[in-house]
């Protein structure tokens, strides 16, 4: 069986932690440096990281892109606006095409 | 672009063939795969995009429950109430191979009953917002599987890219480029060697 962890400020993640799920609040993003190598050794199969976490961890985070696990995912904190998740899909389709996908809107 | 160096015999011609015929063969398989990854590619953009925008949604409005909760009974409580539960194995993850590249496969998360906090000191609204978390929590993991697959998969498409390419525009050319020279200085050679046997053949009918 697999576990999840979440990477993020108090208020966001601490939801989370009666579900089952690893929380690591952090006081500000930086400090997620600090936790990053423990979550990484402790063997979490799939890890969420909030936007502004992301934007410290992202150079680390793009170490273990190449492997199949874990999936690291990025999800809006309590206070952020959004959209940076969707952003990096982006570039993943970007690296693929080597052209930019327009959104189509089909509903 | 560079022109091979090779000596002009037909060991060396027989060689070039050898290698040109391979590596048409390779940028055709490459091709193939190059295309097949990229069905699978765009197979998961679009639904991928509308998971994103629905895990966000749902988890703006579990956090604006979170913050009515705190705001009803006090972040003290909420926060000693949220210190319920422990970590535990949620869901299984495998891994398949989707054109030789491995992506992870999660199975669906069983969410744990929520309990452990006293109902009598927190807002109902707390549980509200931790059924909402927990719906969400099912779709996120859905959400990490397809978003690493796609990640995975860019990847991918981009080195096979760059092999297809290096055959198509490098190697292929070169090689054929290769091969006509030798060809050229191979029929130039029987050609001169023609004209020689004409000439002798002429001098000695002369004598």
């Amino acid at each position: 069986m697999s576990r999840i962890a979440i990477i993020g400020d108090a208020v966001s993640v601490a939801g989370f932690r009666p579900l089952g799920i690893a929380v690591f609040p952090v006081g500000t993003p930086e400090d997620a440096r600090a936790v990053w190598p423990g979550v990484l050794t402790d063997g979490y199969e799939a890890i969420f990281v909030t936007e502004p976490v992301y934007a410290v961890l992202a150079a680390a985070i793009a170490e273990v892109a190449d492997r199949p696990l874990p999936a690291v995912t990025v999800i809006p904190g309590a206070g952020s606006a959004g959209g940076i998740g969707g952003a990096k899909l982006e570039r993943a389709i970007e690296r693929a095409l080597g052209t930019k996908m327009p959104v189509r809107d089909e509903e | 672009m560079a022109v091979m160096r090779v000596s002009p015999n037909r060991m060396e011609l027989l060689k070039l063939r050898r290698r040109a015929e391979t590596a048409r063969r390779g940028h055709k398989l490459l091709k193939d795969k190059l295309d097949e990854l990229l069905k699978e590619f765009m197979a998961r953009i679009a639904e991928n995009r509308r998971l994103r925008q629905s895990v966000e949604s749902e988890l703006f409005s579990a956090y604006g429950l979170l913050a009515i909760s705190r705001a009803e009974a006090g972040a003290p409580v909420v926060a000693q109430a949220l210190l319920a539960g422990e970590p535990g194995n949620l869901f299984l993850a495998s891994q398949r191979n989707v054109m030789s590249v491995r992506v992870p496969v999660f199975s669906a998360a069983a969410v744990p009953a929520i309990q452990g906090y006293s109902y009598a000191t927190t807002p109902a609204l707390l549980d509200g917002a931790l059924e909402t978390l927990g719906e969400v929590v099912v779709s996120m993991l859905e959400l990490a599987e397809r978003e690493k697959t796609i990640e995975l998969l860019a990847a991918e498409i981009e080195s096979t890219r760059r092999r297809v390419n290096a055959l198509e525009y490098v190697l292929i050319p070169q090689l054929e480029g290769g091969i006509r020279e030798i060809r050229m200085k191979l029929d130039e050679s029987e050609r001169s060697e023609r004209t020689r046997l004409m000439k002798v053949k002429e001098m000695l009918q002369d004598q």
